[in-house]
């Protein structure tokens, strides 16, 4: 081991026979080629979890609304009403099923804010409770029942500023959904970052296999070798050891710990030295690098959830919120947002969404647009990675996978998935018999 | 217009002939500059600007971020610029991450500055 690699080592040995449910044996990927599973996890997964649509950040008032087509699964409109709640209805006419908020292109997503909501087609309006207000020429119809006349409600609830929608009739409460170790991010002052950086990727890969790319710690030596040193044998020696990292498991959510550089001491301005064409120079001279600015914001004391295992020169914390989202929270004072939107068996869109305290400075902003550009630079080697590996998978040449301790989330969340697709055709079946 | 007309704060305008090209108002502008230029039109425009980059955030950084002129404004998205570049001279030395296909990430939400 190298002198970094020998400090940041812990000797704590494997995590996954600590999990004697999830096995050690060879895997298989049918769950991420097959369009058979890919029906029926959508039926079981997508259209019964608490599914993460934005931060309550983009209803700052009453009036404020945005809509969000979930590919498959619903086209819905989030409202803030006048009491100041935020609520959520499908984004459908009761008169003829027009969809009644867009602009320009129906497809695409829009926001705003208004008092009603006024369909394009013939008039009618809806309240921002979704309610139908207004039947243009309400004499010419037969028997309307216009209390019941609605664009018709989601489950929506908020927690910690993130707004999430349930489309099941009869959802857990989000609260039970989370469990007492995810309801500790509340602590954290997510409402401080509102510098928003936002990104999107169409990409050619089942979304399972692009949550397996960045919860294991196996693959930056290669995937991103270049950024760690010229030739691979070096990188190899750059990364923290294996027993550096923290994974737990909450299911049906897990949590990954990630050791990361400190920052870089304070320095007084012209001290950079000569320019150089050499990266580790680009990031003295902005103070930032992937693991965040060199200069941390003051969001007051880290609370007690981030890095409960421990880990020495902690870097982030990685929660993954079954099914689709995680929110990595960062020691230099930001945090991360991805999220997979599944459109097929093979494709997927990759949002990737990053929020920081608003610079106060001209060399702040630039921190973070290094910290940016950085992310989106490792994710798109990333991205190809997932692509490549899906048209692998989808030869079926080779059925059965290895799974190291490394990558223990990946056993679990693809587990977690198929136990929830079994749970929910058992109980159909049972409902039917 | 004179052709000593410059669009940048009075220290820097000798960085003017990369105005035109680099300091893009979106990311998006700048990330497709990138890609179309050789390596070698990169390699030139950060070995203009990064020995004045220091220089430049100390100017910019005695202004109100919130409040910059256009001049100043060009100054601060020639240096989104070189950070965006930085990767491709330094880290892949090529405009395009390699191996990288098809893939690329649009941008959704950014600052208005």
């Amino acid at each position: 081991m190298t002198e970094l690699q020998q400090r940041l080592s812990t000797g704590r040995g494997k995590f996954t026979p600590d999990y004697p449910d999830l096995g050690t044996g060879p895997v298989d990927y049918e769950d991420s080629i097959s369009p058979e599973f890919f029906a029926a996890e959508r039926e079981a997964v997508f259209k019964r979890s608490w599914l993460y649509v934005g931060r309550s950040e983009r209803l700052p008032r009453p009036g404020t609304f945005f809509t969000r087509e979930l590919p498959g699964l619903a086209s819905i409109v989030i409202a803030r009403r006048r009491d100041g709640t935020v609520n959520a209805f499908h984004n459908v006419c009761a008169h003829r099923g027009n969809k009644v908020v867009w602009q320009e292109h129906p497809q695409q997503e829009s926001k705003g804010s208004c008092r009603e909501f006024a369909c394009k087609y013939h008039g009618w309006r809806y309240g921002l409770d979704g309610r139908v207000t207004h039947v243009t020429n309400e004499q010419e119809f037969f028997g309307l029942d216009k209390d019941s006349l609605r664009m018709p409600p989601v489950h929506c609830e908020e927690f910690a500023g993130f707004i999430f929608v349930n489309l099941s009739d009869d959802p857990v409460p989000l609260r039970s959904y989370l469990g007492d170790r995810l309801l500790e991010l509340e602590a954290y002052p997510f409402h401080e970052m509102t510098q928003h950086y936002g990104f999107s990727a169409p990409i050619r890969g089942n979304w399972k296999l692009a949550v397996d790319s960045v919860c294991e710690w196996y693959h930056p030596p290669y995937v991103h070798a270049r950024f760690i040193a010229k030739d691979i044998a070096q990188a190899e020696k750059l990364v923290p050891p294996v027993d550096a990292y923290h994974y737990d498991l909450f299911t049906p959510h897990m949590l990954t710990s990630v050791p990361g550089p400190p920052p870089l001491p304070p320095r007084e301005p012209g001290t950079a030295g000569p320019a150089q064409r050499d990266q580790i120079w680009v990031y003295k001279l902005f103070r930032a690098g992937l693991f965040g600015p060199d200069d941390v914001p003051d969001i007051g004391p880290l609370p007690g959830f981030l890095n409960k295992g421990n880990i020495r020169s902690w870097g982030n914390d990685q929660f993954w919120l079954f099914p689709n989202l995680s929110v990595q929270i960062w020691a230099r004072g930001f945090y991360i947002t991805y999220t997979y939107w599944p459109q097929a068996v093979d494709q997927h869109t990759y949002d990737i969404d990053m929020y920081f305290v608003p610079p106060k400075n001209a060399q702040e902003r630039l921190a973070q647009e290094l910290v940016v550009d950085s992310t989106i630079e490792f994710a798109m080697q990333d991205v190809n990675t997932i692509e490549a590996t899906q048209m692998g998978l989808s030869t079926r040449a080779n059925q059965h996978f290895h799974l190291s301790d490394q990558e223990l989330l990946i056993r679990k969340f693809h587990k977690t998935v198929r136990d929830t697709v079994t749970a929910h055709q058992t109980r159909s079946a049972e409902k039917e018999g | 217009m004179p052709s000593t007309a410059t669009s940048l704060p009075a220290p820097f305008t000798d960085l003017e002939p990369w105005v035109a090209d680099w300091a893009r108002p979106t990311r998006q502008e700048r990330y497709d500059m990138r890609l179309s230029k050789t390596f070698d039109e990169l390699a030139a425009f950060y070995d203009a600007i990064a020995p004045r980059a220091e220089e430049a955030i100390e100017h910019l950084n005695a202004l109100d971020l919130n409040d910059l002129d256009d001049d100043a404004t060009r100054l601060l998205r020639l240096l989104y610029s070189m950070i965006l570049v930085s990767y491709a001279v330094n880290v892949f030395h090529q405009p395009r991450i390699p191996d990288s296909g098809s893939a690329f990430f649009t941008t959704t939400a950014e600052p208005a500055v």
